[in-house]
C-alpha cells in the first residue's frame, strides 16, 4: 500500500481526477438545479452523484499501475495472498476517495451555501462508509476491466447497478446529516449502508482471487 | 535426485493450434536447462507454463513436486522469473523498485543490502532515477536484480540476456553462476545456445512446439535443423 501511495503522490492522476470531476459536476448542477441556499436533499445527491462518478473513473488508477511491465503478475508469484493484495488495494483507494471526497465535501459547502459545523460532522461517517463500499467493489471489477478488452465499458454497466442500495442509503443518510433530522432517521440509513459495505468487502475478499488469476 | 521443475507430456494449445506438444523436462538442484528456438516457438508459453502463470492444455508441469499453478505461498518464495515484461514501477526509483521487492520477499532489510546490489549491477549512479528514464538494457539490468534478490532456489529466466550490452551478458552470467552454485534450478531460453559459453547447461531445441534435447554450444539454427531432422 506504501507503494500506492507513493506512485500516487507522484503522479497525482486519481487525486487530481476524482477532484477535478467532482468539481465540475458540483459546479454544473449549482447552475442547473438552481437550488436554493441551504438546501441539504439538492447538496446530498449532488456530492454522490459527484462521488460515484469520480470514483468509477478514479477507480481502476490503482490497478492500471499493476498492469503496467506486467508487475501484477510479480504480485502474484510472491509469496504475498491474494486477499492481502486485496486488501492494499482496497485501502488504497478508499484513501484516494476519502481525500478527493473531503475535497468535494467542502465545494459542496460553497457551492450550494451551507454552514460549516456539526451536520458536517454527522456527515463524515456517511461518507467514510460510502467511500469504504464503493473502493471495495471498485477495486473488484476495476479488476476485471483491467483484464479484458473493451472494460473500461464494463466497470459503469457493473458498478452502478450493484451499488444501487448502497447509493440509495447513502443519499438519504447524507440528507439526513445535512438537514439535521433526528438521530434515528440518519441512523436506519446508515445501518442499511453498513450492510452493503459488509457484503462488498465480503464478496471482493473472497472473489478476487478467482478474478486476478490468469487464464 | 531432487528435480525442482519437472513437466510430463505437456501440451498448450490456443485455440485450434497447438503451441507445445508433449513436452517433458527435468531439472534437478543445482542444474540448469536452455531452450533455444525461433520466435514463436513456444519458449515464452513454457516459462509462463513453468511459473504457474498459464495453465497446461494436457499433462503436467510440477514446481518444486506441486503443480505449478498451484504453488503455496512458501514456495513462491523460491521462485524468480524473468519474462519479457520486466515486472517493474516505470514510476519509481531503481532503489524503490528493489526495496518494494524485497519487502514483498519478507527479505531482512539488514541482510538484504539494495545500495550493494545496485552498485554490482551498475546502476548505482541512478539508484534513485525512476525506471521510466532508464534504457532497455538498464531495465534488463535491474529486472535481473528483481528476480534474483531473494536467491530463488528455481530460476525461470525468458531471454534474460536480450537488450544487454557486452557487460550485462557478464553480469548476467555472474548471478546466474551464482544461483547454481547455491543449488538453484534454471531455466533459460534463448534464440542462440552460444550465448552461455562458459556455463554447462543441457541444451535443447524447441521446434514446433516440440522439446529436443540437443548437443551444446549450438546455434539455434544447427540446433533446430538436427533436431528437425532427428525427430
Amino acid at each position: 500500500m506504501r507503494k500506492d501511495l507513493r506512485l500516487e503522490l507522484r503522479s497525482g492522476e486519481s487525486m487530481l481526477t476524482l477532484v477535478f470531476l467532482s468539481l465540475l459536476i458540483l459546479t454544473v448542477l449549482t447552475f442547473a438545479l438552481n437550488a436554493p441556499a441551504g438546501d441539504a436533499a439538492t447538496a446530498a445527491g449532488a456530492l454522490w452523484v459527484a462521488m460515484i462518478l469520480a470514483g468509477t473513473m478514479g477507480a481502476a488508477r490503482a490497478l492500471i499501475a499493476e498492469w503496467e511491465n506486467g508487475c501484477i503478475r510479480a504480485l502474484l508469484l510472491s509469496p504475498a495472498e491474494r486477499a492481502a493484495i486485496y486488501c492494499a488495494k482496497l485501502v488504497a483507494s478508499f484513501v484516494f476517495m476519502a481525500l478527493a471526497e473531503l475535497a468535494a465535501m467542502v465545494l459542496m459547502v460553497l457551492f450550494f451555501n451551507l454552514d460549516f459545523g456539526i451536520r458536517l460532522v454527522r456527515l463524515g461517517p456517511v461518507l467514510a462508509m460510502g467511500a469504504l463500499g464503493f473502493a471495495a467493489l471498485a477495486t473488484l471489477l476495476a479488476t476485471i476491466q483491467v483484464r479484458i478488452r473493451a472494460g473500461e465499458l464494463l466497470l459503469p454497466l457493473l458498478i452502478v447497478p450493484v451499488f444501487t442500495p448502497a447509493l440509495i442509503a447513502g443519499v438519504k443518510a447524507s440528507n439526513a446529516a445535512l438537514a439535521g433530522l433526528p438521530f434515528d432517521a440518519f441512523a436506519q440509513w446508515l445501518k442499511i449502508l453498513a450492510a452493503c459495505d459488509i457484503l462488498f468487502l465480503a464478496a471482493g475478499y473472497l472473489l478476487f482471487e478467482y478474478v486476478i488469476s490468469e487464464d | 535426485m531432487n528435480h525442482p521443475i519437472e513437466t510430463r507430456d505437456v501440451g498448450k494449445t490456443f485455440g485450434l493450434s497447438p503451441v507445445l506438444r508433449g513436452v517433458t523436462l527435468k531439472v534437478a538442484q543445482g542444474e540448469g536447462a536452455i531452450i533455444v528456438g525461433h520466435n514463436g516457438s513456444g519458449k515464452s508459453t513454457l516459462v509462463r507454463i513453468l511459473a504457474g502463470l498459464s495453465s497446461v492444455s494436457s499433462g503436467e508441469a510440477m514446481l518444486f513436486g506441486q503443480p505449478a499453478r498451484k504453488l503455496q505461498a512458501h514456495d513462491r518464495q523460491r521462485l524468480g522469473l524473468i519474462t519479457h515484461q520486466s515486472f517493474l514501477y516505470p514510476r519509481l526509483t531503481a532503489r524503490e523498485n528493489l526495496e518494494f521487492y524485497a519487502e514483498l520477499y519478507r527479505l531482512d532489510h539488514s541482510a538484504t543490502n539494495v545500495s550493494e546490489l545496485l552498485e554490482r549491477i551498475g546502476l548505482g549512479p541512478v539508484a534513485d532515477q525512476p525506471v521510466c528514464t532508464f534504457s532497455r538494457g538498464m531495465e534488463q539490468r535491474l529486472t535481473l536484480a528483481r528476480a534474483t534478490i531473494a536467491a530463488p532456489d528455481v530460476l525461470l529466466m525468458d531471454e534474460p540476456f536480450a537488450a544487454l550490452d557486452v557487460d550485462g551478458v557478464e553480469l548476467a552470467m555472474g548471478l546466474i553462476e551464482e544461483a547454481l552454485g547455491r543449488g538453484s534450478a534454471i531455466v533459460i531460453t534463448a534464440h542462440e545456445a552460444f550465448q552461455l559459453g562458459r556455463l554447462t547447461f543441457t541444451s535443447y531445441a524447441l521446434v514446433r512446439g516440440r522439446l529436443h534435447p540437443t548437443p551444446s554450444r549450438l546455434k539455434t539454427e544447427e540446433a533446430t535443423e538436427r533436431s528437425a531432422a532427428a525427430g
